[in-house]
């Protein structure tokens, strides 16, 4: 990085080829609790395009670098944050060289102890994801935002959301986010939570892209005067490495790379901590989104489990069934990882029937949900409507189903 | 930002593709301004249609093209100008509603 010394970074006006007396917007913020800014502070509402949700939430999440590589529907909110570097809400930030350079670059940084952030689509994220998988057992904070597209053939730059199942196992905090509002307010919370000294995990921040990215819509923001305190690497379940003194050898090599029963012993041990530390992280997202899941209608017969967009479909479908005297639950699940196991079990007591839409074609939510249910509900769980490689969910599917799963199920 | 009189409903494109639809109210006129995503974010723009309401208690509706103010699907590239064209709107509406209550009933 250039301008780097110790582990400060420095912008002058001059090597910004700014005016002598351009002050970086970032050190004209104030630093605020971030209970202060996600639950106190007043909050405008602007009608703006996901990528500019990204954009908002970037310029008050005190970011030290953002390294990132563009693809579509990614490159138009990293954009956004090549404006924020310009206006100096960005300390450091740089087109890496393809995904694995990126999100390797990126674990340096999150291990030098700065607030890192990155961003990716569908197949730059497959690309990068032996990268991305070591992040969580590295115990490295980062922030990534990741706008769902298709990733299987035939190719397509469409909404399809498959490629979230494929972090679920890896270790790592992951929010989806249903709108342009939850893409403004998801990343602030999960920085936040993902640099909890008793959770240091990366977070990882999906939307549907196009839908959410490329489309405007409601976003309550709050004034750009405030932003959220800065990282503390020392403050972390593995300090910030020294890079005035840097270790001779950054692996910590030693057992765990012999086959021997201290390494297994070793690596079984370091992944259950990780994992939990995934569970750990729930009570901050309570705190900061006011729980790990909404519910809309409780005690219904009649519930639709979803995530991301497929929620705004069925906001709709059951306004449609209130109109005709249905009353249908619903209930958003915003942390993939954690997951709500007791949230959602206390919110469908009294279902008799779940159907759970998505954008995918495996049904990774279904598959989920059907896993932490087993046993402790009579529901029967319908594994559907699902669309993918960018088709759209029209209200009336919904609907349909729902009305075909009631004649079947009674 | 769309100017918050008149409406009636705020929800997710029902046709599913993405993107937002606002529903403006008179009585039993109105106006659905819908915005899409598009790959070219400077073409994001408002979809308008006059709408014709078909129930006094829900949502559902017919598309009017048979009004003065428009006789097919108007598209509105800044909220300024379709905030200016909501702002005629509502007023006409107003209008055509106490015109109609004029007119002779059907038995």
């Amino acid at each position: 990085m250039a301008n780097v010394k110790g582990s400060a970074v420095c912008r002058s006006a001059v090597d910004e080829g700014k005016p002598a007396d351009w002050v970086p917007g970032g050190e004209r913020q104030k630093v605020i609790d971030p209970m202060e800014m996600f639950h106190k502070l007043p909050r405008e509402k602007q009608f703006i395009t996901g990528s500019e949700a990204a954009r908002e939430s970037m310029r008050r999440a005190n970011i030290d670098v953002a390294i990132a590589y563009p693809i579509t529907p990614q490159s138009e909110s990293m954009q956004q944050a090549g404006y924020l570097y310009d206006e100096g809400y960005i300390k450091e930030y740089y087109r890496a060289e393809e995904e694995i350079g990126t999100f390797s670059a990126i674990s340096g940084a999150s291990r030098a102890g700065v607030r890192a952030l990155t961003a990716t689509s569908g197949p730059g994220l497959m690309r990068g994801m032996e990268a991305i998988s070591s992040w969580p057992g590295a115990r490295t904070p980062i922030i990534m935002l990741n706008m769902c597209r298709v990733i299987n053939t035939p190719l397509a730059i469409q909404p399809d959301n498959i490629e979230m199942s494929f972090m679920l196992n890896t270790g790592l905090i992951l929010l989806h986010a249903e709108n342009q509002q939850d893409f403004y307010d998801f990343p602030l919370a999960a920085i936040m939570a993902s640099e909890q000294v008793d959770v240091t995990l990366p977070a990882v921040v999906s939307t549907d892209g196009f839908f959410v990215t490329h489309a405007r819509g409601p976003v309550s923001v709050t004034p750009e005067e405030y932003k959220l305190p800065p990282r503390d690497g020392w403050r972390s379940a593995v300090p910030a490495m020294d890079n005035e003194n840097p270790p001779a050898r950054i692996s910590r090599d030693a057992p765990i790379q012999k086959s021997n029963f201290i390494s297994y012993h070793m690596h079984s041990s370091w992944q259950q901590e990780v994992f939990a530390a995934v569970q750990r992280s729930a009570k901050y997202f309570r705190k900061y989104l006011g729980g790990l899941i909404e519910v809309v209608n409780p005690g219904a017969e009649d519930v639709i489990i979803a995530s991301g967009s497929a929620v705004s479909q069925a906001r709709e479908a059951i306004r449609q069934e209130e109109e005709r005297g249905h009353k249908v639950g619903l209930v958003k699940i915003k942390t993939i990882r954690p997951f709500p196991t007791e949230e959602i079990f206390d919110a469908i007591k009294g279902a008799k029937r779940i159907l759970i839409p998505e954008f995918n074609q495996a049904g990774w939510l279904h598959k989920e949900i059907c896993s932490v249910l087993y046993g402790r509900s009579n529901a029967i769980i319908k594994n559907g409507p699902r669309v993918f490689g960018g088709m759209t969910m029209p209200t009336e599917m919904v609907l349909e189903w729902l009305a075909e799963f009631r004649k079947e199920a009674k | 930002m769309l100017i918050q009189d008149n409406l009636f409903l705020t929800r997710a494109d029902p046709s599913g593709h993405g993107g937002i639809q606002f529903l403006y109210r008179v009585k039993d006129y109105g106006l659905s301004a819908l915005t899409s995503p598009q790959e070219e974010i400077s073409m994001i723009h408002w979809e308008v249609e006059v709408i014709k309401f078909t129930s006094p208690e829900t949502a559902d509706f017919e598309v009017c093209h048979a009004t003065e103010l428009a006789d097919k699907t108007l598209k509105f590239y800044t909220d300024k100008s379709l905030n200016e064209f909501l702002q005629k709107a509502f007023q006409y509406f107003e209008e055509l509603n106490s015109l109609e209550k004029m007119l002779p009933q059907e038995p």
